[in-house]
């Protein structure tokens, strides 16, 4: 009846198993003639605990612990960058109708005023977003030492109990300290759902515990914390190390768990939006910009860079033996991808590796600055031979979207126009008109020179008084820089007249061209347009979300159905309980019935031999 | 299986956590009336809703480019509406000039009410639209294109024409420069004009001018000299003798697939010039006419010269108007194209609208369904928790 009522008392304390005490018959002790049964005796009392189930729970709640941990940070970058309202999707909208406000009234001081608006608002929205995502991670690093903290504190937990069951078993003669025991258990559950563990059981009855790929946490009596240290290429970049091997970097091996939803949140979810946004925010600038270049502002300058952007990074490893550096530059915006990079110097030769599947990509190169390593649009160049065993991580994008800023402010110096102007003479006998001309290649450093076309003849024209070119009807006339078309019959002696477009303040043709940038291709080899590129990465966020969501869930049954299995072994169930109660009341009271007959038999005898 | 309290009271829990979440969820949409709120609900949907927001808004802003753009056209044709009025004007008043019973006193009268013309002309050449721009600049539209000049007016624009996008690929021209509507202006019949040479003495007038053919005619330069007072000779640029004939007034003199027509008596020595047409501003046809208006008659030979030069700008304000009209004929299909695209597109955006909607809005019926089903589980197993929770054995103890 204790034994059940410790039962009840404990029917909800988590951790604890349901106990039962194990009764035997006496030994019998005979009377000559017959063996008569001397009651009973107590055994010990039992622990309702299968080792398999337990097991099992343990795993089910790593997992869920790491789905909770990811999810946690899935669904807030679903929240942040998914919601068009606080996303860029809009600014960058706004921005290409503040773009065709200007192509429609190219002089107007407003519309150029909003432009500039606009284009600090999408500064804002990509930088916003940069930095709550760098805010995510240091909520990560803050979590994993908090993790860590925990895991160390309940490892010492289990080592102080593993002391206490070797030395209580010992005493009690082989009998299993049941509390110890379902403390122990308990914790190692709890242990399990920050970080994924196997543990061993000693025939002492301690325990050991294993984390990551066979690092012990403990060992009989004793612990091995967990540290954190700095990312080699990033020292804010908190990783899990054990002390057994200082500097061993055993992140990558922890996969379940609170700890390991983590890790995973940061290189799964955090990283790649990172990069895409990057990705996304050096297209848009470097298309905004080259355009911006190729026109001719309020005051007939070439227009000013409208964007900055953070190039790509390269850190070298903190284990590099060398002070070697390297420099990375974009070399072709369209073969750009958001992946990060390793690059390794190894028996003589570079390698890369992609960082988010360890893929090898292939350089060709020398890593000189004459003869650049390239790969996926990327020219790298090595200071010096690095030593062998070198490592440098480069980012091409990850500090893109941080560092995006709109740098122009002077409303005066946004390139609406052309840098050309053509024109036809006023003289000219024949009916050929020339098309309004475009600049194909903005750095020719002679494209604002004046050119004029002259026909010696309706089929020959000269240039600038020099040479004869045949002429044919509409076809492209290229030179410095520019390009425009001659049709209709032009008459000996026509001129046509090529120069810059310095004073054409009403000339809005370059900002048609930066409003129609909206539609074009210009990533991934000019196949995918900036709001394409946007829509494939909320998609991705969302898909992400949605199957870390899922996972959960099922994780979450599969989690609901191992505690179900495990209190079907260890728990209380008050009926069984109340039932076994009224066993036990039962037994006593027929054994006071027992007694009472006896004592009333007894009572008889001895009335019987008063009587007598 | 051994089921325990205490699970079954964490499980209820759970389950409770999970309606009321999903309720919450559900409650939201239908506050918001959006089919998902984030895009892990629906990630395909909320990406192509992102795409179809930009082509509406794009679309959108392409309606705004058109009304822009029709605002423009609208302000040049009527400006060009004006210029048409005043060049009618022009027209009658140098015909009644060319009579001539007009004094001169009328001719300086005529002469003034003309310069009161050149200035209307010039500042409708000089509009401005409601931005402060000058719509017949080119691309200089900051500066004022015309300035009157003692020969008509120097031009400070350029031969830019602004295109305004107006849908996906299309841009329409939504203006025209000064040069093209006021300076490039044939002069004659638009092929050649014909003039009559300054020191004529005679009183021969030109009159209608023609090509006749123009497979003969080969734009060259041609004279028309008076050898005596009734012969005539043609010769070409190079002096080489094309046809002659003998001269009756008002019949017409062919050659080379052109015909002139003179009047009056020629003097010898009086001749007359066949020349391709050239480009010749506007305000340049103006000008001449205020200076020969001004300078005079006094002579039958200056009265000729009178007649030749009013005769020479009636040519020339009629090509003006046929300029004019082009131009105008132009602006009317320019306008005519944004109405159709402005039709396409509120088409188009009623379309993308729907798509929109069809992803993005909530489907209420469904959602009310869904509200109510989700209220009915909660109650439910509030009721079935309560019950199943009355259920102990320590009732009956």
């Amino acid at each position: 009846m204790a034994v059940t009522s410790n039962n009840i008392a404990n029917a909800g304390t988590p951790g604890y198993s349901k106990e039962s005490v194990v009764l035997s018959a006496a030994a019998p002790q005979s009377n000559g003639t017959a063996s008569v049964g001397s009651g009973v005796n107590l055994i010990a009392t039992t622990r309702a605990f299968n080792q398999a189930t337990s097991n099992q729970l343990n795993s089910s709640q790593s997992s869920l612990g790491q789905l909770n941990g990811l999810q946690g940070y899935t669904s807030q970058i679903d929240n942040i960058v998914g919601t068009t309202a606080g996303g860029i999707s809009t600014a960058l909208q706004d921005f290409y109708s503040a773009w065709s406000a200007v192509a429609n009234t190219p002089t107007s001081a407003a519309t150029r005023q909003a432009l500039i608006g606009k284009a600090q608002s999408v500064a804002d929205s990509f930088s916003r977003i940069s930095s709550q995502l760098n805010g995510l991670n240091t909520d990560i690093n803050t979590r994993i030492t908090a993790d860590v903290q925990q895991i160390n504190s309940i490892g010492a937990s289990i080592s102080k109990l593993n002391q206490q069951i070797v030395v209580s078993t010992a005493q009690a003669g082989g009998s299993p300290p049941n509390t110890l025991l379902d403390q122990r258990d308990k914790l190692v559950s709890d242990l399990s759902s920050l970080i994924g563990v196997s543990t061993t059981t000693d025939t002492n009855g301690a325990l050991n515990v294993f984390v990551g790929n066979g690092q012990p946490l403990v060992l009989q009596g004793t612990t091995t914390t967990l540290t954190t240290v700095g990312n080699s290429f990033n020292s804010a970049q908190l990783e899990i190390s054990s002390s057994t091997a200082a500097g061993n970097v055993i992140s990558s091996y922890i996969t379940s768990g609170d700890l390991g939803g983590l890790l995973a949140a940061r290189t799964q979810a955090i990283q790649p939006v990172q990069n895409q946004l990057g990705q996304i925010a050096i297209a848009f600038s470097q298309a905004v910009n080259s355009q911006q270049n190729a026109g001719l502002d309020l005051s007939g300058q070439f227009g000013a860079n409208l964007f900055s952007v953070g190039g790509p990074t390269a850190t070298a490893s903190s284990k590099n033996t060398d002070n070697t550096s390297v420099a990375v530059s974009i070399a072709n915006v369209g073969a750009l991808t958001a992946n990060d990079y390793v690059l390794s110097y190894k028996a003589g030769a570079y390698s890369l590796t992609r960082s988010s599947d360890g893929s090898t990509v292939a350089l060709s190169g020398a890593g000189t600055a004459a003869s650049p390593l390239t790969a996926d649009g990327l020219s790298i160049v090595v200071s010096a031979t690095p030593a062998a065993g070198d490592q440098f991580l480069i980012q091409p994008t990850a500090q893109a979207a941080g560092s995006f800023a709109a740098v122009l402010t002077d409303p005066s110096k946004i390139a609406a126009a052309g840098a050309v102007q053509t024109s036809a003479a006023n003289g000219n006998v024949g009916n050929a008109t020339i098309s309004s001309g475009t600049v194909v290649n903005a750095a020719n450093p002679n494209l604002l020179n004046t050119t004029s076309i002259q026909f010696i003849s309706p089929t020959a024209y000269s240039v600038n008084g020099a040479g004869s070119f045949a002429y044919t009807a509409g076809a492209n006339i290229s030179l410095n820089g520019w390009q425009a078309s001659i049709s209709g019959t032009p008459a000996a002696g026509d001129t046509f007249t090529v120069k810059s477009n310095a004073g054409g303040t009403g000339d809005n043709r370059n900002a048609l061209a930066s409003a129609n940038q909206q539609t074009q291709g210009i990533l991934a080899n000019g196949t995918i347009s900036i709001n394409g590129a946007i829509s494939s990465l909320i998609t991705g966020i969302g898909s992400e979300a949605q199957q870390v969501n899922t996972a959960q869930a099922a994780q979450s049954a599969v989690n609901t159905q191992a505690q179900k299995n495990v209190q079907s072994v260890s728990g209380v169930n008050l009926d069984e309980e109340a039932a076994s109660l009224l066993q036990w009341q039962q037994s006593y009271q027929a054994a006071a019935q027992a007694l009472k007959i006896g004592s009333s038999l007894f009572q008889s005898l001895l009335t019987a031999v008063q009587a007598a | 299986m051994r089921v325990t309290q205490s699970l079954n009271q964490a499980q209820f829990l759970a389950a409770l956590t999970q309606i009321e979440s999903n309720l919450s969820q559900t409650q939201n949409q239908i506050s918001s009336n959006l089919a998902f709120t984030t895009p892990s609900q629906n990630p395909v949907a909320a990406g192509s809703v992102n795409n179809y927001d930009q082509a509406l808004a794009q679309s959108q802003q392409y309606d705004a480019n058109a009304n822009s753009a029709q605002t423009r056209l609208g302000t040049e044709d009527s400006a060009l509406a004006q210029v048409q009025t005043e060049l009618q004007t022009l027209r009658d008043l140098a015909l009644q000039a060319n009579n001539g019973s007009v004094s001169s006193e009328g001719h300086t009268a005529i002469a003034a009410q003309a310069t009161q013309i050149q200035n209307s002309l010039l500042s409708l050449a000089n509009t401005q639209d409601g931005n402060g721009e000058y719509i017949f600049g080119g691309f200089s539209t900051t500066n004022q294109p015309f300035a009157l000049t003692p020969s008509g007016a120097s031009y400070a624009g350029d031969q830019g024409q602004r295109q305004a996008q107006i849908a996906a690929g299309q841009t329409i021209a939504d203006g025209d420069n000064g040069n093209v509507v006021f300076n490039q202006i044939k002069t004659g019949n638009g092929t050649f004009s014909a003039s009559a040479a300054a020191g004529n003495t005679g009183t021969g007038v030109l009159g209608a001018s023609a090509v006749q053919n123009p497979a003969a005619y080969d734009g060259g330069t041609y004279a028309v000299n008076f050898t005596a007072a009734n012969t005539y000779e043609v010769r070409d640029s190079a002096n080489v003798l094309v046809t002659s004939g003998t001269y009756i007034s008002g019949q017409s003199i062919a050659f080379r697939g052109v015909q002139v027509t003179l009047s009056g008596q020629p003097a010898t020595g009086d001749s007359f010039t066949v020349a391709p047409s050239t480009n010749q501003s506007l305000f340049t046809t103006v000008q001449n006419l205020v200076t020969a208006l001004q300078t005079g008659t006094g002579t039958s030979a200056t009265q000729a010269k009178l007649n030749n030069s009013l005769g020479n700008a009636i040519n020339n304000i009629d090509q003006a108007l046929s300029q004019t009209s082009n131009v105008r004929a132009t602006i009317g299909a320019r306008l005519n194209t944004i109405t159709t695209q402005q039709s396409v597109s509120s088409s188009q955006q009623i379309q993308l609208k729907a798509s929109i909607s069809s992803l993005q809005s909530l489907d209420y019926a469904s959602a009310i369904t869904a509200l109510d089903l989700q209220n009915t589980t909660l109650s439910a197993s509030m009721q079935a928790y309560t019950l199943t929770q009355g259920l102990t054995l320590f009732k009956f103890l």
